[in-house]
C-alpha cells in the first residue's frame, strides 16, 4: 500500500514530479504567449528567437541546480531550510513572498490588457476585471496542492487549444520571415534579453513546488523535460507569430488571442478560434493566480499567522488596487519594469535560488529508488504512476 | 416509557406489557391454545405478515403437536416444534418492540418468560421492473425497488461470493431505518468503509424516508453543488461498482443505491458502454461530454455573444439574430432568463401533473407559450431554440441534470454581467474548487488531476474489456486485479 501513500497524502502542500513538470510544460509557457512576442519582436528586431533560446537555457540551468538540491538530501528543500536556522527561514519567506507579489504586477496588468481585448467587443467597466481577484483569493487559500493538481488539468487545457490555435495559424504563417536566423547584433538580443527579464523568471516559479517536492530518482530528468517542452512550446509559437506579422510584429500585443483569426473556415463558422483561446485562459488564470497564492503561503509562513485569511486580504487587496490605479499606466509601468526593474527578476529570480546550493547535506545521501516495493494485489511491472 | 423490559412467566401479564408498548391499533394480537392446554399469542403489525404462512408453520404445529410429540415444557421444545425456518429467541421487549414493527412476528407462549420472533414478514413491495431514470437498450432491465431485503437478493444474486458483505446499521430515531453497507471483503478500500461506516453512525435524524437523506448526511461535502455520492437504481450497475472497490449503501425504503467513491467522469458513464463496442462507447461518452458543455455554456455564451463579444458568432448567423432581436423589449440575458425559468417551470411542473393533464401542458407551453411570445414580440426565436436544446442536452447525462440546471444558471449570470471573461473566470474557479475537494480520498476530478494514467483507459474514452484487467488505481483496492491474464 505504499504506493498510495503519496497518493492519498492530506498534506495541503503535497507536490509530485510530474506535477512540477506538467506545471513547467503547460503552465509557464502560456503567460508568454501574450506580450512577450511582441516585445521581443521590437527589441530583438525581428531575430527574437535568439534571445528566448539563451533565457530559455539559462533558466535551464538554475533549475538543474535546484534540483540539484533538492537531490542530496530525503528532505525537501523548505524541510533544510528550516533546519539551518528560524532567522533564515524566516527572512526567506519575507523576502519572496515580497518577490511574489512584485513578480505578479505585470502578469496582472497583462492578463487585465488581454481580457479587454480578447473578450470584449464593448468596452467593459474597469471593476469587471474584478472578479479576477474574487478567483484569485479563493485560489490562495488552497494549498500547493491545488496549484500542482492545477498543472494535471493544464495538460488538457494548454496542449489541445494550443495545437489547435497552432494548426489554423499556420495557413498564414510564412516562415521566410525569420530568416536569416540568429544574425541580428548582440546589442539587440541583449536588450530583448533584459527586457524580457520579467517574462522568463520561470525557475523561480517552481522553485515552491520544487521546495516541497520529495525528490526521487528520475525527477530532475522529468522536471527538466517538462521545462523543455514549455520551451518548445513557446519557440514554435514564436516562429508561428513572427512568420504571420513580420514587419508589423512589435505592434501586434496579445497576438495569440487573434492569430488564427485568418484560418479559412471560421469565415462560415464564426470565430470558433476564441473557444480555444478562452480554454487557454483558464490556464492563464491560473498561472497569474499562482505569484498571488505564493506570496500568500509566504507571507503566512513568515509572520507564523496559523490562518491565511490575512495574508489573503492583503495580497489580493494590494494586487486589486495595484491594477486599479495603474491601469492607465500600463505602458509607462512595462516600460518601467524592462528598463530599470529588471534587475529584481535577475536577482529574486535568477541568481538568488542559486543559494540554496550552499545548504548543508550529508554527502552519503543517494537518492531512493522511483517506486516503492509492489503491494500484495500484485499491479503489472510497468505501472509506477501514483496521484496527488 | 421504559421498553427495556423482561417477560413473566404469566401471559396475561405479558401481554399487558406488550400491549403497553405496543398501543398502535395495527398492532393486533392473535390468542390460541396448544395441544396441551397451553395459552400462547401472537403480536405482529397488520398487514406486515404473511398470515398464512404464520398459521401453517406456527400456530397449527403448536396447536396439533406441541404434547405428542415433544411432550414437554420447555423453550427448545416450542422452537422444534414451530416449523418456521427463521425463528429466534428473544428475552429483551425492546428487542420485541423492535421486530414486531419491523413487520416480524412476537410468539408468546404461557409459562415461558422469553418470546419467540417468527421471520414471517411479508412487506407490500412493488415488482422487479426497469428503472424510468436508466433505461438501458442492450443488458439487464431489473431495477431495485423499495424493499432493502428484496434489493440485496439482487445484488447476491450476481455477486455469489462469501466476500460480499452486508452490514446493516439502524438510521433514524423514530423511523429505525435499515441502512446496509455492501461491500467486498479484500476489494473494497478499508479507509473509505470505515469513514463510511462511521458517518452514517453519526446520523441523528428522526427519519430517513429516503437514500437521499443520507447522501447528503454522510456526505463529506454537504454543501456541495457537486454529488459526493454515485446513485444508481440497477444492481447491474451496482454490483459492477462494487466489485471495481467501491462501497455500497442500500437504503430501505429507497429505489436508488449509493456508491462511494464517486469521481465526476461517472456521470459521463453508462451501464450500456460495456456491452457495446468499446468505439461506440468512447463515441457516446464523448457525445455526452459534449452535450453537458453545450447544456451548461450555450445560453451563457448566447447571451455573452450578444452582449460582449459578437465575433462568437459567424456573420450570417449574426444578421439573423439581429432581425429577430431588434424590436424586443427585453435585453437579452433577461429575455434568456425568462426563457429557460420557463423551461425548469415546464420541467417542474409536467413530472408533478397527471399524464392527461401533462400532455396538454406540453401543448400550452410548446405552442401556447412559445409562438405565440415569439409572435407577440416579447421572445425571440434563437433564444427559444437555444434553451430547448439546451435542455434536451442535459438529458443526455440524466444523473448531472441537478447540478447542470444550477450551473446553467450561475453561467448566464455570469455570462449576462461579464460575458465571456465571467464563463472562463467561473470555469476556473469550479475547476480550482473540484481539484482539491477529495471525497473519501478520491479527487472528484480524477482520473484527469490528479492524472492516473491507467485509469483513463475508463473515462472519457472506454477500452476494451481486455485492457480493463486492472481496478481502477483511484479507489485503492487491495487487490487491484480483475481480469487474470489467460482467462
Amino acid at each position: 500500500m505504499q504506493a498510495f501513500a503519496s497518493q492519498n497524502n492530506d498534506s495541503p502542500n503535497a507536490v509530485h514530479a510530474r506535477q512540477v513538470a506538467f506545471f513547467a510544460a503547460f503552465v509557464l509557457p502560456v503567460y508568454k504567449l501574450l506580450e512577450l512576442p511582441s516585445l521581443l519582436a521590437r527589441y530583438a528586431k525581428g531575430d527574437l528567437l535568439l534571445p528566448a533560446l539563451l533565457q530559455f537555457l539559462s533558466q535551464i540551468g538554475i533549475l538543474f541546480s535546484l534540483l540539484l538540491v533538492a537531490r542530496r538530501s530525503e528532505k525537501s528543500i523548505f524541510e533544510r531550510l528550516k533546519e539551518h536556522g528560524k532567522g533564515w527561514e524566516i527572512a526567506f519567506y519575507a523576502v519572496y513572498a515580497l518577490y511574489f507579489l512584485f513578480a505578479s504586477a505585470l502578469p496582472l496588468l497583462d492578463l487585465e490588457k488581454f481580457v479587454y481585448a480578447a473578450f470584449y467587443d464593448t468596452a467593459p467597466t474597469l471593476f469587471s476585471f474584478g472578479a479576477f481577484f474574487l478567483f484569485s483569493a479563493f485560489f490562495c487559500t488552497k494549498g500547493l496542492k491545488a496549484t500542482a493538481r492545477t498543472a494535471d488539468i493544464c495538460l488538457f487545457l494548454f496542449l489541445i487549444p494550443f495545437l489547435a490555435l497552432i494548426v489554423m495559424s499556420l495557413v498564414e504563417a510564412d516562415f521566410s520571415n525569420l530568416m536569416p536566423l540568429f544574425e541580428r547584433e548582440l546589442r539587440d538580443t541583449v536588450s530583448a534579453m533584459t527586457r524580457s527579464a520579467p517574462h522568463f523568471a520561470d525557475a523561480v516559479l517552481l522553485m515552491p513546488l520544487i521546495g516541497n517536492m520529495r525528490y526521487k530518482k528520475g525527477d530532475g530528468t522529468k522536471i527538466l523535460a517538462g521545462y523543455s517542452v514549455g520551451a518548445v512550446c513557446t519557440l514554435l509559437f514564436l516562429a508561428v507569430f513572427y512568420g504571420v506579422y513580420s514587419g508589423i510584429a512589435p505592434r501586434e500585443h496579445y497576438a495569440f488571442a487573434k492569430i488564427a483569426q485568418y484560418f479559412p473556415a471560421l469565415a462560415v463558422v464564426g470565430r470558433i478560434d476564441l473557444v480555444f483561446v478562452y480554454a487557454l485562459s483558464i490556464v492563464l488564470f491560473f498561472f497569474t493566480a499562482t505569484p498571488l497564492q505564493y506570496a500568500t503561503a509566504f507571507a503566512t509562513r513568515a509572520t507564523g499567522l496559523k490562518t491565511k485569511l490575512p495574508a489573503v486580504v492583503a495580497v489580493c487587496l494590494s494586487a486589486f488596487l495595484f491594477t486599479l490605479f495603474c491601469n492607465k499606466y500600463y505602458d509607462s509601468i512595462y516600460a518601467f519594469f524592462g528598463k530599470y526593474l529588471h534587475f529584481v527578476f535577475i536577482a529574486f529570480g535568477n541568481l538568488a535560488p542559486l543559494g540554496f546550493l550552499f545548504l548543508p547535506y550529508k554527502k552519503s545521501y543517494r537518492p531512493s529508488p522511483p517506486a516503492p516495493p509492489k503491494p500484495a494485489g500484485k499491479p503489472p511491472k510497468k505501472e509506477k504512476k501514483h496521484a496527488q | 416509557m421504559n421498553t427495556n423490559q423482561t417477560l413473566t412467566t404469566s401471559l396475561t401479564e405479558n401481554e399487558k406489557t406488550i400491549k403497553k408498548l405496543l398501543p398502535a391499533e395495527d398492532i393486533l394480537s392473535h390468542a390460541f391454545t396448544t395441544a396441551d392446554g397451553r395459552d400462547c399469542l401472537l403480536f405482529y403489525a397488520d398487514g406486515m405478515v404473511n398470515k398464512e404462512l404464520l398459521g401453517t408453520l406456527v400456530a397449527r404445529p403448536l396447536t396439533d403437536l406441541y404434547e405428542e410429540k415433544q411432550g414437554g415444557r420447555d423453550k427448545a421444545s416450542v422452537e422444534k416444534t414451530v416449523l418456521f425456518p427463521e425463528l429466534k429467541r428473544v428475552e429483551n421487549t425492546a428487542d420485541m418492540v423492535s421486530e414486531v414493527l419491523d413487520g416480524n412476528t412476537l410468539l408468546l407462549v404461557d409459562g415461558l418468560a422469553v418470546g419467540f420472533i417468527a421471520g414471517a414478514k411479508l412487506l407490500p413491495v412493488r415488482a422487479v421492473i426497469e428503472p424510468p431514470t436508466d433505461i438501458a437498450i442492450k443488458g439487464p432491465r431489473e431495477g431495485f425497488i423499495e424493499d432493502i431485503k428484496t434489493n440485496m437478493t439482487l445484488v447476491r444474486k450476481r455477486l455469489k461470493t462469501p466476500d460480499l458483505r452486508f452490514e446493516t446499521l439502524r438510521v433514524g430515531r423514530r423511523s429505525q431505518t435499515a441502512v446496509c453497507l455492501c461491500y467486498l471483503e479484500g476489494t473494497s478500500n478499508a479507509e473509505v468503509l470505515a469513514e463510511l461506516k462511521e458517518r452514517v453512525k453519526k446520523i441523528d435524524i428522526d427519519c430517513v424516508p429516503d437514500s437521499s437523506y443520507i447522501a447528503a448526511l454522510a456526505s463529506p461535502r454537504p454543501r456541495s453543488v457537486f454529488k459526493n455520492f454515485g446513485t444508481t437504481e440497477k444492481p447491474d450497475i451496482f454490483t459492477a461498482k462494487l466489485s471495481e472497490g467501491r462501497v455500497g449503501i442500500l437504503v430501505d425504503g429507497s429505489p436508488i443505491a449509493l456508491t462511494a467513491p464517486f469521481l465526476l467522469t461517472e456521470d459521463l458513464q453508462s451501464s450500456e458502454d460495456y456491452f457495446i463496442s468499446p468505439f461506440s462507447a468512447t463515441i457516446f461518452r464523448f457525445l455526452r461530454l459534449a452535450s453537458l458543455l453545450v447544456a451548461v455554456l450555450l445560453p451563457a455564451f448566447y447571451v455573452s455573444a450578444q452582449l460582449h463579444k459578437m465575433q462568437l458568432l459567424p456573420l450570417g448567423l449574426m444578421l439573423t439574430i439581429a432581425s429577430s432581436v431588434q424590436e424586443l423589449p427585453l435585453s437579452p440575458a433577461l429575455e434568456m432568463f425568462v426563457v429557460l425559468f420557463l423551461l425548469e417551470t415546464l420541467k417542474e411542473a409536467s413530472i408533478r401533473m397527471p399524464k392527461y393533464v401533462g400532455m396538454s401542458l406540453s401543448v400550452v407551453g410548446a405552442l401556447v407559450l412559445g409562438e405565440t411570445a415569439v409572435s407577440a414580440g416579447f421572445l425571440s426565436t434563437p433564444t427559444i431554440i437555444i434553451v430547448a436544446f439546451s435542455g434536451i442536452c442535459l438529458y443526455t447525462v440524466p444523473d448531472f441534470v441537478e447540478t447542470g440546471s444550477i450551473l446553467r444558471w450561475l453561467f448566464l449570470l455570469v455570462s449576462g454581467s461579464l460575458g465571456p471573461f465571467g464563463i472562463a473566470l467561473l470555469i476556473a474557479f469550479l475547476l480550482g474548487y473540484l481539484l482539491t475537494n477529495d471525497r473519501f480520498g478520491t479527487p472528484p476530478l480524477a482520473p484527469f488531476s490528479p492524472l492516473v494514467r491507467r485509469d483513463l483507459r475508463d473515462s472519457a474514452v472506454k477500452y476494451g474489456l481486455h485492457a480493463l484487467n486492472l481496478r481502477p488505481r483511484l479507489l485503492r483496492s487491495p487487490n487491484r486485479t480483475r481480469l487474470k491474464k489467460g482467462d
